[in-house]
């Protein structure tokens, strides 16, 4: 980086150090033209023009003003050129320039210099605020380098680092990696309240125009000459589920039956009728089937000797007189079974398939 | 299967007006049209001010929280103003009151704390109360763009540096990461209005001129919303990890991170309030 130092020392006098830059605004010179008198001006071998000593003072003044500006400018231009420098070294070209133009502004008398000089004064403390901004960085503890690196060995691509140069020229599923990684680390120190939407659709803060009628009308009437609708839902069948469940009653109240026949004196095990070893939902399932056949008393549920539950028929002609179903005191039973019991009773009793078979 | 849903407003208002029973409370002045529906406002009883029941403002209060949550998808601050021509209208003389509900309930219900964006600001943003818990990244949702990875590591540069940063410093960090601000991103699309003018709406960021700068140059440094939803100790504790390193490694950031801490654990006179 440049480390140009603008060492500018405005002599006592009108004269212009040949070395730096001739800086002129424009139009001033054009400017300063047509207030000079027309008279001519000759220049002598010391550098004073040679004319009436009234305006000739004028002229002095006029040139020494014409290079106080000068300078300032050039000032202005040199310490914004090295801003740079100024601002992130240690050097101390900004307290120079500051001391450079103290010296100039002894030479200001007219609101046109000092307005450069205030000009001048408002760069310098803007700097001057920049370098104080640096000093409290303490930068060189944090590199922003170094935090590159780590961010990559964070999000695990150490390995990168070798294929590819530049993070830029790697696929895009590494870039999605690296930057989904980044983000979930990221939103765990943030308190962001998460993005709100409404799940059929969202509220729409304007108020939409009203489409004109006669778009409306047609398209009402190009609905209806379109036959394929799909079918609407007018009614949720609800009572679908209970025809499975009747038919599914039914069904195993007619295997309970088949077996009452078969074997009249036999009653059947509770247990061994419901329970499916293969399967502890079925057997949940059964359960809840035959407490229909129960509770429309197609059949009946006692302990027997041995305190287990065993299933007995009933008379048919008994489940319609009101009598029997008070004689024989209808009870209600709670039977709960968890999978380890389940287990348990299929250990205990043997049992290896079940007695009501699947529909399907 | 469902309609397509109205254009406008919540379903059971809609639903609330056009059933039109005769038999229930006309309802309230919420209206479910927005905008320049004058004609469809008069034609409703208006209540009488101070006469209004709990039952109206309950739902003028559910509206201010959907209208809140929504207006702030964009994460963009809500303004009083727009509060009280779309929502309250009306009702302006229990604002505060509505206003205070509804934060209550977005609280309640939500676990979001409506603030203040700054003091006297009379704008708001929806903020977490909640710390982020490990396991809610896993479930999280899509919810867009991943930007608060980007986000975090700015925030970080420009605390770490100073609290400030040029936009020149910015750049040549990032293109470090593949990020560029004339190039397409292809998770950011345009990280220049991203970082410059997205971040900065959202006042997650300040971006100001330098000024005597040639060429130009901006600087990037913390927003309002950025010191409400995370803090200085946050952000040097992302740094750190990120480094594998302790926070005090660096000293200066540490130390005035703690100061940070201690100002907010004071409580705060001129502190976030929910209703003005």
């Amino acid at each position: 980086s440049k480390n140009k130092r603008c060492s500018l020392t405005p002599r006592a006098g009108n004269q212009l150090t040949p070395s730096l830059p001739h800086f002129v605004e424009e139009g001033e010179e054009a400017e300063e033209e047509e207030e000079v008198l027309t008279k001519e001006v000759e220049v002598g071998a010391d550098g004073v023009s040679a004319m009436h000593p009234d305006l000739l003072e004028l002229e002095v003044d006029r040139e020494k003003c014409r290079n106080i500006r000068r300078h300032y400018r050039q000032l202005i231009y040199c310490v914004q050129q090295n801003r740079e420098d100024i601002v992130r070294t240690a050097s101390e070209s900004l307290t120079e320039a500051l001391e450079e133009a103290d010296v100039l502004f002894d030479c200001v008398s007219r609101t046109r210099e000092a307005v450069l000089d205030a000009q001048f004064l408002v760069l310098a403390s803007d700097l001057g605020k920049e370098k104080a901004k640096q000093l409290n960085s303490d930068m060189r503890f944090f590199n922003h380098i170094t935090f590159c690196d780590v961010l990559f060995v964070f999000v695990g691509l150490n390995w990168m680092e070798a294929e590819c140069e530049e993070f830029s020229d790697c696929d895009d599923s590494i870039a999605s990696f690296f930057w989904e990684t980044v983000q979930k680390e990221a939103t765990s120190w943030m308190l962001r309240a998460e993005t709100f939407h409404y799940i059929f659709g969202s509220f729409k803060a304007e108020h939409s125009a009203r489409k004109p009628r006669l778009e409306h009308h047609k398209r009402s009437c190009k609905m209806e000459g379109n036959g394929d609708m799909p079918m609407k839902l007018k009614k949720l069948d609800l009572n679908a589920n209970q025809e499975t469940t009747e038919k599914e009653v039914e069904r195993i109240l007619g295997l309970l039956q088949t077996y009452f026949e078969k074997c009249p004196d036999v009653p059947v095990s509770y247990f061994e009728f419901v329970i499916d070893p293969n399967s502890f939902s079925r057997t949940v399932e059964n359960i809840f089937y035959v407490s229909f056949i129960i509770r429309d008393g197609f059949a009946r549920i006692r302990l027997d000797q041995d305190k287990l539950p065993i299933l007995e028929p009933t008379n048919t002609s008994q489940v319609d007189e009101e009598n029997d179903s008070c004689s024989y005191g209808r009870k209600q039973g709670v039977i709960s079974l968890s999978l380890q019991d389940w287990k348990n009773i299929i250990s205990t009793f043997e049992i290896s398939e079940a007695m009501i078979k699947n529909s399907y | 299967m469902l309609q397509k849903p109205r254009a406008h407003g919540r379903p059971c208002a809609q639903a609330e007006r056009e059933c039109g029973d005769p038999g229930e409370e006309a309802p309230s002045t919420s209206r479910g049209a927005t905008g320049s529906s004058q004609g469809s406002r008069a034609s409703l009883a208006a209540p009488a001010i101070g006469q209004r029941t709990q039952k109206q403002l309950d739902l003028k209060v559910a509206e201010l929280v959907q209208f809140l949550l929504i207006k702030d998808q964009k994460k963009i601050p809500i303004k009083r103003t727009d509060i009280l021509k779309h929502v309250v209208v009306d009702y302006r003389d229990v604002y505060s009151t509505l206003l205070k509900l509804a934060a209550e309930r977005l609280q309640y219900v939500f676990g979001y704390k409506l603030v203040e964006l700054e003091p006297k600001s009379n704008t708001y943003i929806l903020i977490n109360s909640l710390e982020p818990v490990e396991e809610d990244a896993e479930v999280r949702g899509d919810q867009g763009t991943p930007t608060t990875g980007l986000l975090m590591i700015i925030l970080g540069l420009i605390f770490m540096k100073g609290n400030t940063i040029t936009e020149t410093e910015v750049w040549d960090f990032l293109r470090r990461l593949g990020v560029y601000p004339t190039k397409k991103h292809l998770i950011f699309g345009d990280p220049k209005k991203l970082i410059t003018e997205d971040f900065v709406r959202q006042r997650y960021l300040e971006y100001r001129k330098i000024p005597h700068t040639d060429p130009v140059d901006y600087e990037l440094q913390w927003g309002p919303r950025t010191h409400l939803e995370t803090s200085k100790m946050k952000v040097l504790k992302f740094v750190a990890k990120v480094h594998n390193q302790d926070p005090k490694d660096w000293p200066t950031q540490y130390c005035e991170a703690l100061a940070d801490e201690e100002n907010r654990a004071r409580p705060a006179s001129s502190g976030p309030a929910s209703s003005s």
